[in-house]
């Protein structure tokens, strides 16, 4: 028999410890894998996010940061230098505020909405229609201003493409003494950064400019959104697009990773570290007492084997293996129970306010299973450890007469 | 002759040291100069002391930098909302940081702030003064800076997390320690076996088994309590090290050393009962049986 | 004893124990040589040494004083692994307290010892099914240690220690635990054993076991005193 055959039927052997000893591995395992998917995930899944907009440059004034934007100094022209840039597909011009959303006559159920205005009539990846028609790339005068609102705003209102909507843009602070602004729902979509709490409408720049009261300021931006040419790339078409206006900071989407990785997504980072290491601990304490204590309680046989001739190596080997088994099988269990567990977590996290819907937390990658498999193997390899010393060096002869007289 | 070539070496000397000494002459002293409070932050990365002069200025060029004496040095606040980020931070007074931020092109950037920090006569007022504020000027936000505790503030969603993690950790640890205890429980079969074969009762080596659980597990439980406030230290002396900041971020409260105990405690006592259970409830026979 | 070159073969064996109240003489100066094919038994009180000298003869144990020599050679020179080697194929141990293993059937327990030597699925197959016949076991293969009486068990624990066919066979106590009867059938199965050639030599309280040895060592505080 085997070192694997014998320790899987030492373990077999008493299934009601076996059981409840891989099920504790299971569970530190879950938490584990979790942690691990803990450290990356925020950063995988906001880096997605980004990548699906379809755009990968973005431009903002040096005032602020990539989130709190100033208005960009001479945006249509700016837009238009970075157009005729070599490296450059295509440039989309937006700016965004705070508005009030209410159907005409219900103004007391208006719904605070996130508004955006976009030189792209369609701008796939940022958002997507799934009732009624993109914003036409031109208004004819007298008529309302369209909009695309989300699909959770059309739900709470009770409207759809045709319907009309009232708008009333706050320029900061709680009250507003703007008048609101007649507009119809050209169309009905989901917006990749919408939050869930908080309800998004999309509109022309024009129409953003009108709900304003300012219709003169219609080529006002505060992000310029560019997509680089296939085979030039983020990279070169930000530093070709810094180098012409060195007043703007120009980000590509892996430096905007890289600043949220160095600010916001730390803090989980840090503490998926500290969660990691201290359940690798723990779970070498529980394996390593439940082996120790498993060898104590069969020294007799063990001191038996010896004394048959077993040498130190297979006694070792064996015990090896049953820390494998039993570390492997808990380990084994761990992923799916993780995945359900992270799905828990994530939602918890997910309750801050104002992360995108499309954000997560907890971000399966395949290269988290294999390190986390190595993990629970070196930490089973290590828990055994004691365990194995305390088998290989017993003394053979006191063993064996300590077993008689007890 | 010599007494003139002297009188004109004399007067060339004396305006050398005038020319020289006009700069000295026309800038302000240091003692003249405006102060700053710089954060420890800031002051270890310029390397600056009290009494040193800086520069700041408002444009990255260093264009219309304005000298500073450094007054002090200061220990930011920790933040735990902006704790990721380095405190690289200066306290000027508001005139001086007006004059060096002002734009030429807006007259009322020299007379704009970004905010009002109040203190209110009664601080139970301050949702009403500040919907009242909201209300009449439109254009600010005003909200009062204590935090309301819903489930939407971010240190709320943290402590469920942390809650949710500590529970999957107690359900782990719970599986184990039943595992050890039902091994403790077979290693004393035999000794169990032989008591009940002396006419010792069953209601009698359960008490027995409960006594010991309830000492261990007590004794267990604080134990784990110190072994926390030992982690505490670790932990805060590592993030506090990381961030360069003075937050604390675990606190073992009296609070949660009674609630880990009182979770604790009845957990071990709970495991030691079940495992004996696995052995009361055989006969005397199989229990001394080899 | 006969001419034959020895087994083995203790000159001047000690062996103290270091204790907290004080070192104590286990075994103080005894030489013994077994030759090939004897059947010995050691008697004595409990404490004169009888185990411990078992343990030092089978490779077990290592004297303080003295040195012991298997098949020739100074086993004080070996290694931990030489010595291993010797007790897996040249040695067979029976336990009073049978020391099966409980996770396996009768069968397994027999084939592990012949596993660790190498032996091949076919050889193991063979060679364990005739010792369980031997025993006279063939109707218990698929049994556990614990659906297993005393006397089987013991029978169980012969086979395992004869499954390398070892030169000599070693039993401390093997009926200690065992009723009478039970008693007398291992005592016969230590009769055919001897006469199939295997050297014996079994520790033993019971006088019956102790009758059927060819030669008898009586030990008292550590010494042989007679024998």
């Amino acid at each position: 028999m085997t070192a694997w055959g014998l320790a899987w039927r030492t373990l077999v052997h008493n299934p009601a410890r076996a059981c409840l000893a891989i099920g504790g591995v299971a569970v530190i395992g879950a938490l584990l894998f979790d942690m691990l998917l803990l450290s990356r995930g925020l950063l995988v899944s906001f880096r997605d996010l980004l990548d699906t907009a379809g755009y990968d440059v973005r431009v903002v004034a040096n005032e602020g940061s990539p989130i709190h934007r100033a208005p960009l100094d001479g945006a249509p022209a700016l837009a238009d230098a970075i157009r005729r840039l070599p490296g450059v597909e295509r440039v989309a011009l937006l700016r965004t505020g705070n508005a009030m959303a209410m159907t005409p006559g219900h103004e007391n159920t208006a719904a605070g909405v996130t508004l955006i205005g976009s030189t792209e009539s369609a701008m796939s990846g940022a958002w997507d229609i799934v009732k009624g028609e993109p914003l036409p790339a031109t208004v004819a005068a007298g008529q309302p201003t369209p909009l695309i609102v989300s699909t959770k705003l059309a739900e709470l209102l009770g409207v759809g493409p045709g319907s009309p909507l009232r708008l009333r843009v706050s320029l900061g602070g709680g009250a507003s003494a703007l008048p609101a602004l007649d507009c119809r729902v050209a169309g009905v979509g989901t917006f990749q950064f919408e939050a869930e709490d908080f309800y998004t409408v999309a509109t022309t720049m024009a129409g953003f400019a009108a709900a304003q009261g300012a219709p003169e300021s219609e080529g006002d931006a505060d992000l310029v959104l560019v997509a680089s040419a296939p085979g030039v790339g983020p990279e070169a078409a930000a530093r070709a697009i810094a180098a012409l206006r060195p007043d703007v900071r120009v980000y590509s989407n892996a430096q905007v990773v890289e600043q949220f990785n160095a600010r916001a997504f730390t803090y989980f980072r840090q503490i998926s570290v500290v969660l990691s290491s201290m359940t690798l601990v723990f779970a070498f304490l529980l394996v390593a007492t439940l082996l120790t204590m498993s060898v104590n309680q069969r020294l007799g046989e063990v001191a038996a084997l010896r004394a048959l001739g077993f040498p130190r190596r297979r006694i070792a080997a064996n015990l090896l293996c049953e820390s494998a088994l039993l570390v492997g099988v808990g380990g084994a269990a761990a992923l799916p129970l993780g995945g359900a567990l992270a799905v828990v977590l994530d939602r918890i996290l997910r309750g801050m306010p104002g992360l995108p819907e499309r954000l997560h937390f907890f971000v399966f990658e395949p290269r988290t299973m294999v390190l986390h498999a190595a993990l629970l193997a070196a930490t089973g390899f290590l828990a055994a450890l004691y365990p194995v010393w305390l088998a290989a060096r017993l003394p053979i002869a006191a063993t064996l007469r300590r077993e008689i007289v007890s | 002759m010599l007494s003139s070539h002297r009188a004109r070496s004399a007067a060339f000397v004396t305006s050398l040291l005038l020319a020289a000494a006009f700069p000295l002459l026309s800038a302000p002293a240091v003692s003249d100069l405006p102060t700053v409070l710089v954060s420890r932050q800031l002051a270890e990365r310029g390397k600056l002391h009290v009494g040193d002069t800086a520069t700041f200025a408002n444009d990255a060029s260093g264009a219309n930098a304005t000298r500073f004496r450094v007054a002090g040095i200061y220990e930011p606040t920790p933040d735990p909302m902006r704790f990721t980020s380095p405190r690289i931070e200066a306290r000027l007074h508001l005139p001086d940081l007006q004059a060096m931020t002002a734009s030429r092109d807006d007259p009322a950037s020299g007379e704009s702030v970004r905010a009002l920090n109040i203190r209110l006569a009664d601080p139970g007022d301050a949702d009403a003064f500040a919907t009242a504020v909201g209300a009449r000027v439109p254009g600010i936000f005003a909200r009062p800076t204590t935090r309301a505790r819903d489930g939407s503030d971010p240190f709320v969603v943290l402590e469920r997390f942390h809650l949710a993690v500590a529970i999957v950790t107690v359900i782990g640890s719970t599986a184990f320690l039943l595992a050890l205890m039902v091994m403790r429980s077979e290693e004393r079969r035999e000794t169990v076996g032989i008591i009940r074969l002396l006419g010792v009762s069953q209601r009698f080596v359960l008490l027995v088994v409960l006594a010991e659980g309830v000492l261990i597990a007590a004794a267990g439980a604080v134990f784990g309590v110190l072994v926390a406030l030992a982690a505490e230290g670790g932990v805060n002396q590592f993030f506090q090290w990381r961030y360069d900041t003075t937050l604390v971020f675990v606190r073992v409260s009296a609070r949660i050393a009674l609630q880990s105990v009182a979770l604790a405690a009845p957990l071990g006592i709970v495991a030691g009962l079940v495992g004996s259970w696995t052995l009361l409830r055989r006969d005397i026979v199989t229990l001394v049986r080899r | 004893m006969t001419g034959t070159a020895p087994i083995v073969e203790g000159r001047d064996l000690t062996r103290v124990f270091p204790m907290p109240a004080g070192a104590v003489t286990a075994l103080g100066h005894v030489s013994i040589r077994i030759a090939a094919g004897e059947h010995v038994a050691i008697t004595g009180p409990s404490g004169c040494g009888k185990s411990t000298l078992l343990h030092l003869l089978g490779c077990v144990d290592r004297p303080t004083g003295g040195s012991l020599f298997f098949e020739g050679r100074d086993t004080g020179a070996l290694s931990e692994s030489d010595r291993s080697r010797i007790r897996l194929n040249r040695i067979g141990f029976v336990f009073q307290r049978f020391f099966l293993l409980p996770m396996l059937t009768a069968w397994e327990n027999v084939e592990l010892p012949q596993a660790e030597a190498g032996a091949s699925k076919s050889d193991r197959r063979a060679r364990t099914r005739e010792l369980l016949e031997y025993v006279g076991l063939t109707g218990r293969i698929d049994h556990r240690p614990s659906q297993l009486s005393g006397g089987e068990m013991q029978r169980v624990a012969i086979a395992r220690a004869l499954a390398n066919r070892p030169a000599l066979l070693l039993a401390d106590e093997p009926t200690g635990e065992l009723d009478e009867a039970t008693g007398e059938q291992i005592a016969d199965l230590f009769d055919r054993v001897h006469a199939d050639g295997t050297a014996i030599v079994v520790v033993t309280h019971n006088p019956v076991v102790a009758a059927r040895a060819g030669r008898r060592l009586a030990m008292k505080s550590g010494m042989v005193v007679a024998g």
